[in-house]
């Protein structure tokens, strides 16, 4: 294996310096050897190990007990078994209580020491219930317990390997004190395992050599380096520029909102102006000044969300309301037969929630100026089972164009423009369609470079029983875009339900193409 | 959009040829139809027509006429219309509408057709135009009920009238027993369907003929007898009942056309209505009706852009089956007589369109000059949107519909201005949302699996009551913001809405929350500008997140953008 040396850890560059071939490496050796600490070892040989550089020869199970800190002060100040004998011997028979308080122990300490004592024979109980001394030295584990204390206390820690079989009794019980809160000693078991270099290892090792890594180059760059300039007197560790990252999550735009976005711009930047409106409607801009018949099959109760309360709107705004229901009637001034039954004037102010954009584009009618261009993206609501190509409400994007002299060859020159534009069209088709409120109608279909052919949109020129009724005496070319399929595979996505998904996971990593 | 199956058999023959699939793909577009699929093992090609407008296209031999036609330029005729100046004999066959039935359903119009005996695929195609002409064009039979009888059964005249519901009785089609009209509006299928048609009236339509004999009881269910036409009949009495003549004449004359195009020979009937109309109190049918229509070839040139010839015009509209003329600067159209759409002059500039040949017109740009602008609301909230960004915040998109329990209940607020929908598809989505906040409560709910701190918002609408409004509701602009994290509270909500308000540049005050469930109390705050509340935010409450599910301290906040740009 060929080790980049460079990209090697400084705890693994002076570990590789510090040895050489055939010579065993234990953790015990880096630790005195080279001042690692025990983390520092396993990380250094694991990631070593990794690489192929060292290689275990032995492995041995060490049983090792580390002298804490109660041990510390036992060592210092005495066992509690060994201070009250000393108290004893010196200032005679005292009660328990006053043991305590005088060594400044434990109760609990006080009472299993004396027991100790006592067990032994070398101190009892009086008749007055008084502790008193009656031998002259401790027992012999106590002072076992001393030794250990005592050997241990330089060390640090005691290898179980290297005791006596009476130590180990002793120590054990210093160890193991049931119910005690701290013990003078901690029990750890560990493998201790013996490394060696391996060829690539040493390989690694001579490169190390030849390439001048101490092991002591800089890690990170602090503030305290740039102001005394300690920088200047050494070299920068090159780091391993293919590590994994760590994951950030940053602020985001939904990337449904922001495709929506650029298809707003586009439209903006193609001369036309965005309008907007409330989301409860009533039959009369929903349908009728459509010139979609009242009694039009997509006007059921099965097709449009009804409000609950309040069902009508209060009025109808005028000259629209008269207008555009006489143009029901007989035609009005349009020009046209009309659709020749009784207008239901109740009928036309139920609310309902808007079920198509083309209601926002007759609203404009009324607003809207000679020359003029004008769209919106606006949520409409369908009554459809939920599933994966028809959601609760979704978007429409629609618009007109108003001008004296506007035409159907204009309307396809507007599609074509759609087409390339927004959708990236290879090929557009056009086809006659049928919407209630235009006439003539056409289909668009384009050929797009990875969904192939699909229907981009429907439009077609206002019927005059729509334009004249709200005011409009010039043609208005009106159309609408289909652009959830694009936006679908936009994202990557299959399932329409997926673009207004409540689901923070999914919505983080998304992403456009 | 109707829907149609054509056997391949029949449409072929109706074509005049076999015709591929790719033919018809690239041909249907004329008649607005498209090609649905073919189902080469059953032998039926399914077509999809787009013209609401246009019931004779609902049917396969109404789609081949209009393929032949455009292919042909020869608008076809038939013998057998009477209409203002012409009465074809009638034989002695006869309807006559009583005036019982005004008030109820005020007309019966009938015809008889004669020909070879039917096959099983005729008789299946024949129903399936009866059923579209009547269920589609027809309302669902409120407008146009058609009954298909066993002409050589009928002792003519044939009587419409109301009769008492109770007291008139036969055995209905598809069952073995006799029962009263009430009882089949009850009992029978089409009864439960149709029954609600007539059955609030004290006399319900019937049909019968010379000898008393019921053909059926419209617009519900024939007779099992006369009203049972089987495969092998071959002279068939068409009857249609409803309360709009022309609708009854023009679906009469389209199943004429579609019969005859199938090798029958149309025989008119005579019929005496109740009352009078526009075209006298007796006619004979199949009968035209309609009125010439016209448009200036100003108007022409002026909607599509080309100057289109009288000529051209003419024979454009003749392969759309319409027969025309030049009178001086206009063109007169006479209205095929399976067809009523020729409402405007523009409906004649969409048939020239069409038999022109949509291919010939050239696009080109619109060339007036407009400003493109965004409106005022998407500028501003693509403003706060850029704040909520730099602010850690992932934006979410919502659904505007929701559940009583996700907008009111699990939020622990009132739902009086809730703005609720009385027809809802499913609890599911019986409401407009009336603010975003449990929108992202749903996200943090969903999300406990996505990496802490949650930092969500949206800026949207929302929809409440508003009496103030024509409509008795307002929709707003709004934004919502949501944090959920280990340690997260009203200092860091502050902290976000003076961050928000300062780079927007609106000065604000706060003032105390009092009553508002949704927030631990002391813990959130009113945003007031210019003297009004525009929004509210603080520590969500822990009986809020329990309704949700949601284990992790939350801070949330609504602002009311209209307000502030106001």
């Amino acid at each position: 294996m060929d080790i980049e040396v460079k990209n090697l850890h400084p705890l693994e560059v002076r570990l590789l310096r510090h040895v050489s071939l055939g010579e065993p490496i234990t953790a015990e050796r880096l630790i005195t050897e080279l001042d690692y600490k025990v983390g520092q070892c396993n990380q250094a040989f694991s990631w070593l190990l990794a690489k192929g550089c060292i290689e275990e020869i032995d492995r041995s199970h060490k049983v090792v007990y580390e002298l804490t800190d109660l041990g510390r002060e036992y060592q210092k100040n005495g066992l509690p078994a060994e201070r009250i004998f000393a108290f004893l011997s010196r200032n005679g028979a005292h009660s328990m209580p006053e043991i305590t308080e005088a060594l400044g122990l434990e109760k609990s300490d006080t009472g299993s020491a004396f027991g100790l004592l006592s067990s032994k024979g070398v101190a009892k109980m009086n008749e007055e219930r008084k502790a008193e001394v009656i031998k002259d030295s401790l027992p012999e584990d106590i002072q076992m317990q001393r030794a250990l204390l005592d050997k241990a206390v330089e060390p640090g820690s005691l290898d179980e390997s290297f005791l006596s079989d009476n130590e180990k009794a002793a120590i054990s019980q210093l160890a193991k004190k049931r119910g005690a809160s701290s013990a003078p000693f901690k029990l750890s078991e560990r493998d201790e395992v013996v490394y060696r270099l391996t060829a690539a290892g040493d390989a690694a090792r001579k490169a190390v050599i030849e390439a001048n890594i101490t092991g002591e180059e800089f890690g990170i760059l602090t503030p305290e380096m740039i102001q005394n300039g300690t920088w200047k007197n050494g070299t920068f560790r090159p780091y391993g520029i293919n590590a994994p990252t760590s994951r950030l999550i940053p602020g985001r735009r939904n990337a449904y909102s922001e495709y929506l976005q650029w298809v707003k711009d586009k439209l903006t930047a193609l001369g036309f102006e965005e309008f907007d409106g409330p989301l409860v409607e009533n039959e009369f801009w929903n349908g009728d000044a459509l010139f979609m018949p009242q009694f039009h099959s997509a006007r059921d109760i099965h097709d449009v969300y009804y409000v609950k309360d309040p069902v009508h709107a209060k009025k109808i705004e005028e000259p629209w309301l008269s207008q555009v229901a006489a143009t029901h009637e007989n035609g009005w001034k349009t020009g046209s037969r009309g659709w020749g039954y009784a207008f239901d004037h109740e009928f036309t102010r139920r609310q309902v929630l808007r079920s198509q954009g083309t209601v926002l584009s007759a609203h404009q009618l009324t607003k809207a100026k000679v020359p003029g261009k004008y769209f919106g993206i606006v949520r409409c609501f369908r009554y459809d089972q939920v599933d994966a190509t028809h959601g609760a409400d979704f978007y429409q994007t629609e618009g007109i164009v108003l001008g004296n002299d506007v035409n159907l060859r204009n309307l396809l020159g507007l599609l074509k423009m759609f087409a390339e534009e927004i959708a990236g069209a290879e090929e557009v088709k056009y086809v006659p369609g049928y919407f209630p409120f235009t006439e003539p109608s056409i289909e668009v279909h384009i050929k797009h470079p990875v969904l192939g052919w699909f229907e981009l949109g429907g439009s077609g020129i206002f019927r005059p029983e729509v334009t004249e009724a709200l005011g409009i005496d010039v043609p208005v070319l009106a159309w609408g875009l289909g652009i959830d399929r694009m936006a679908l595979m936009h994202l990557g996505l299959n399932d329409l339900r997926e673009l207004f998904t409540p689901d923070i996971e999914s919505v983080r990593m998304r992403r456009g193409n | 959009m109707p829907k149609i199956d054509a056997p391949e058999n029949i449409f072929y023959s109706l074509l005049g040829r076999k015709m591929s699939d790719d033919e018809l793909v690239a041909i249907f577009p004329v008649a607005k139809a498209e090609l649905d699929g073919h189902d080469a093992e059953d032998g039926v090609i399914r077509i999809e027509l787009n013209d609401t407008n246009r019931p004779d296209l609902w049917s396969p031999a109404g789609v081949a006429r209009a393929l032949r036609t455009y292919e042909t330029g020869v608008v076809p005729e038939y013998g057998f219309f009477s209409s203002a100046d012409v009465e074809r004999d009638s034989e002695g066959r006869m309807v006559i509408d009583d005036e019982s039935v005004l008030g109820i359903r005020d007309y019966s119009i009938g015809f008889a057709a004669k020909g070879k005996a039917v096959d099983d695929d005729m008789l299946v195609n024949l129903i399936q135009s009866q059923e579209k002409l009547c269920t589609n064009f027809g309302r669902k039979r409120k407008t146009i009920a058609m009954g298909i009888y066993r002409k050589d059964m009928i002792k003519f005249p044939v009587h419409y009238a109301a009769v008492d519901p109770d007291k008139t009785r036969f055995v209905p089609l598809g069952m073995t027993e006799e029962l009263s009209l009430r009882e089949i509006c009850e009992k029978h299928p089409k009864g439960k369907e149709y029954g609600h048609i007539v059955s609030s009236f004290p006399l319900f339509p019937y049909l019968f003929d010379d000898n008393g004999d019921t053909l059926s009881f419209p617009p519900v269910i024939n007779s099992a007898r006369i009203g049972a036409v089987e495969v092998g009949d071959s002279d068939f009495f068409i009857e249609l009942s409803g309360p709009i003549l022309d609708d009854l004449l023009l679906a009469a004359n389209i199943l004429a056309c579609d019969m005859a195009d199938m090798g029958f020979t149309i025989q008119p009937v005579k019929v005496r209505f109740a009352k009078d109309t526009p075209y006298g109190r007796e006619i004979t049918v199949p009968y035209y009706f309609q009125k010439d229509a016209e448009a200036e070839l100003s108007l022409i040139e002026k909607k599509l852009g080309l100057p289109i010839s009288g000529d051209e015009a003419v024979s454009a509209l003749a392969k759309m089956g319409v027969k025309a003329r030049v009178e001086g600067c206009k063109v007169r159209v006479e209205c095929p007589a399976w067809r009523n759409d020729f409402l405007h002059p523009v409906d004649v500039v969409e048939d020239v369109m069409i038999g022109y040949g949509l291919e010939r017109f050239e696009p080109v740009l619109p060339h007036d000059f407009t400003i493109g602008r965004i409106s005022p609301v998407e500028e501003f909230s693509r403003k706060v949107k850029g704040i909520l960004v730099g602010l850690g915040f992932q934006e979410m998109m919502y659904n505007y519909l929701g559940s009583r329990r996700e907008y009111v209940e699990n939020m622990h607020v009132s739902d009086e201005k809730c703005v609720f929908i009385a027809n809802p598809m499913s609890e599911n989505y019986e409401v407009i949302r009336p603010s975003i906040l449990p929108c992202l409560l749903e996200s943090e709910s969903v999300s406990g699996h996505a990496v802490y701190p949650h930092n969500i918002f949206e800026v949207g609408k929302i929809t409440i009551k508003d009496d103030s409004d024509n409509s008795g509701t307002v929709t707003k602009d709004s934004l919502g913001f949501f944090s959920s994290n280990v340690h997260i509270g009203y200092n860091e909500a502050a902290s976000y809405v003076n961050t928000i308000m300062y780079f927007l540049r609106k000065e604000y005050t706060l003032g105390e929350v009092s009553g508002d469930e949704r927030f631990i109390p002391g813990r959130a705050a009113q945003i007031m500008y210019n003297g009004k509340a525009v929004g509210i935010f603080g520590e969500v409450h822990p009986q809020v997140l329990e309704s949700w599910g949601c284990s992790m301290p939350a801070i949330m906040c609504e602002i009311d953008l209209d307000a502030l740009m106001a």
